[in-house]
């Protein structure tokens, strides 16, 4: 299986501390990775160099055979890797609708000048972005809050309405940082089966940061483990879970 | 097609209601038509000071409401506006309307020349002080550049004229300028409405999250200052045409407070509230003018209850009459 997404000996120093160190990693198509580890393991370091957020000192990350670690957030996501955030990274003074309109952004075929005109194609590509947007929203059950403000919808729906925006252009690679934090249990169960439709119907490899251990090992194919730094493992979850390495890293000294 | 339509009035029941309800706006510009009958010249003048004073407000508030950016140079595009409109009527003869579109154009160029901290990743503070300097710099080439600007003294501006028709009075101007404040508020809306006016909205939200969207934040940051600049720049060749006069003292500090405060009084992010600050800010003065002395300390104290009451600014209070007055855009 060719990967979707190929980190080859990536290394981010921040000064004299090296957070990530020599990690090479693969996300395959349909393919859901779990990248676990201790608190300032690395873990959000990687995603944010995935996604542009965070410079890489040595090393080489593809997506889709191309190299894109020199391009910025924006180019990125313009490519097709699309990310959550992990203290929420909704726009808290836009409408559920209007945060999945923005994840559309680069859809929207509405230009400058046509929209000043109030020129019929812009005002169509618009109006059927919003018919999208809605359509979407419905689809992960949360269209009834579309014209709610972001910043009013309870943690369950705003985690869903982020993951509905950060699939709106129904990306190939997903990265997923903690987006169980705060649901209630039957939320996290929704979420990991949402995961695994994800990769299993629509193909699409998804990294995903969990310190929910339970959803990491229901809903991934691999799980990636990171230890100040270092890849410390990288095997399936039984495997990972029987691991002693793991074990002390993780969940310290067992 | 038929599937958009019903998705569209499906979740809010208000929705379609609403639109209906907002074409009532056209009624606005159509009743104010008859106005001029009604007032003498000096009353007409402080109604044509509000419409100056609309896109000022509402140029400004894209920059710091929409987008916002604490970016404090809107009376350097208001001052570049009303020159490029004076010069060109005074150096080279060009009648008023034709000096209109230059001036919004030289304000786009100078808003696109003070977003360039911003786009350095400058925030907060710090750009707060730089965008103050900017327009103190113009102020400072209107006084020295002497030949073309006429200095401390400034410039008289011959009297305006649209099409060969002269404006000789006050309610010729009204006509002229109600044309360009209703031009501006509709481009600006359609611009606000759309996925432009979200990036906008999106940067001022989060902006890691906004370029995670695929938004080149720098460009939309660019675009903002632009089009700011641009309808702020009309402001300033309306402000020419009305005053006759353009001098450096009009486009210092104290000038830029009252542009802040029409936005803060009105309501940030809202296109309602930069044209209720507009009038209330332009206004007032005019009514405390009885209370010889006391001007000053009425018009403060007239600004601090009005935020202290109403942090969301006047646009929050009309809101609350008629949801055809929510702005969807006023957001903090």
């Amino acid at each position: 299986m060719a990967a979707l997404l190929e980190l080859t000996d990536v290394s981010v120093r921040f000064g004299g501390l090296t957070a990530v160190d020599n990690v090479s990693l693969s996300v395959a198509a349909g393919e859901v990775c779990a990248l676990i580890g201790p608190n300032g393991a690395g873990k959000t370091t990687l995603f944010n160099a995935v996604s542009g957020n965070a410079v890489i000192n040595s090393g080489a990350i593809r997506f889709q055979g191309e190299e894109i670690h020199r391009l910025t957030p924006h180019q990125i996501s313009a490519k097709g890797v699309r990310r959550t955030f992990q203290n929420g990274g909704l726009f808290a003074h836009l409408t559920a609708l209007e945060n999945v309109l923005v994840g559309l952004h680069t859809r929207v075929d509405s230009s400058f000048l046509g929209l000043l005109a109030s020129a019929p194609a812009s005002r169509r590509a618009e109006s059927a972005a919003t018919a999208r947007a809605r359509e979407l929203l419905d689809l992960m059950q949360v269209g009834h809050v579309a014209d709610n403000l972001a910043s009013d919808l309870s943690g369950g729906q705003q985690r869903m309405v982020e993951i509905v925006r950060a699939l709106a252009t129904e990306p190939p690679l997903l990265l997923l940082d903690e987006p169980a934090v705060g649901l209630a249990p039957h939320m996290r169960e929704q979420l990991g089966q949402i995961i695994r439709r994800l990769a299993g119907e629509r193909g699409i490899g998804i990294l995903l940061i969990e310190h929910a251990i339970e959803l990491v090992m229901n809903v991934s194919d691999r799980v990636v483990v990171l230890n100040y730094g270092k890849k410390v493992a990288d095997a399936p979850p039984a495997q990972v879970r029987a691991d002693k390495a793991v074990l002390e890293a993780y969940l310290g000294h067992a | 097609m038929t599937d958009i339509a019903k998705k569209e009035s499906l979740p809010a029941g208000g929705r379609s209601r609403s639109r209906i309800g907002r074409s009532v706006f056209w009624l606005i510009p159509i009743l104010l038509l008859p106005v001029p009958l009604f007032l003498d010249q000096y009353r007409q003048y402080v109604v044509n000071l509000i419409l100056v004073y609309v896109p000022v407000g509402i140029g400004f508030n894209i920059v710091v409401g929409n987008l916002g950016l604490l970016a404090f140079s809107n009376v350097a595009f208001f001052g570049i506006g009303a020159y490029t409109s004076g010069v060109l009527a005074l150096k080279l003869g060009l009648p008023w309307w034709a000096t209109v579109l230059p001036a919004g154009i030289m304000g786009a160029l100078a808003g696109s020349a003070a977003s360039v901290p911003a786009l350095r990743g400058v925030r907060l503070f710090y750009l707060a002080i730089m965008t103050l300097a900017f327009g103190e710099l113009l102020r400072w080439v209107y006084i020295r550049w002497v030949p073309v600007t006429g200095g401390s003294f400034g410039m008289a501006v011959p009297k305006p004229s649209v099409f060969g028709l002269p404006l000789l009075t006050e309610g010729h101007k009204f006509y002229a300028f109600l044309f360009l404040v209703v031009l501006m508020v509709i481009l600006t809306n359609r611009l606000l409405r759309s996925r432009f006016g979200r990036a906008f909205m999106a940067i001022k939200s989060n902006e890691q999250a906004a370029a995670a969207m695929g938004i080149p934040t720098d460009r939309y940051i660019l675009l903002a200052f632009a089009w700011g600049g641009f309808v702020v720049g009309i402001g300033g060749s309306m402000y020419a045409a009305l005053v006759g006069h353009v001098t450096p003292i009009a486009f210092d500090l104290t000038e830029l407070i009252l542009e802040f405060a029409i936005i803060m009084v009105g309501g940030l992010g809202s296109l309602v509230g930069s044209v209720l600050g507009a009038i209330v800010i332009t206004s007032a003065p005019e009514f405390f003018r009885n209370w010889l002395g006391f001007q000053e300390l009425l018009f403060g104290v007239l600004i601090v209850v009005v935020i202290l009451f109403l942090p969301r600014g006047l646009a929050s209070l009309l809101a609350r009459l008629h949801p055809i007055f929510v702005d969807r855009y006023y957001r903090d």
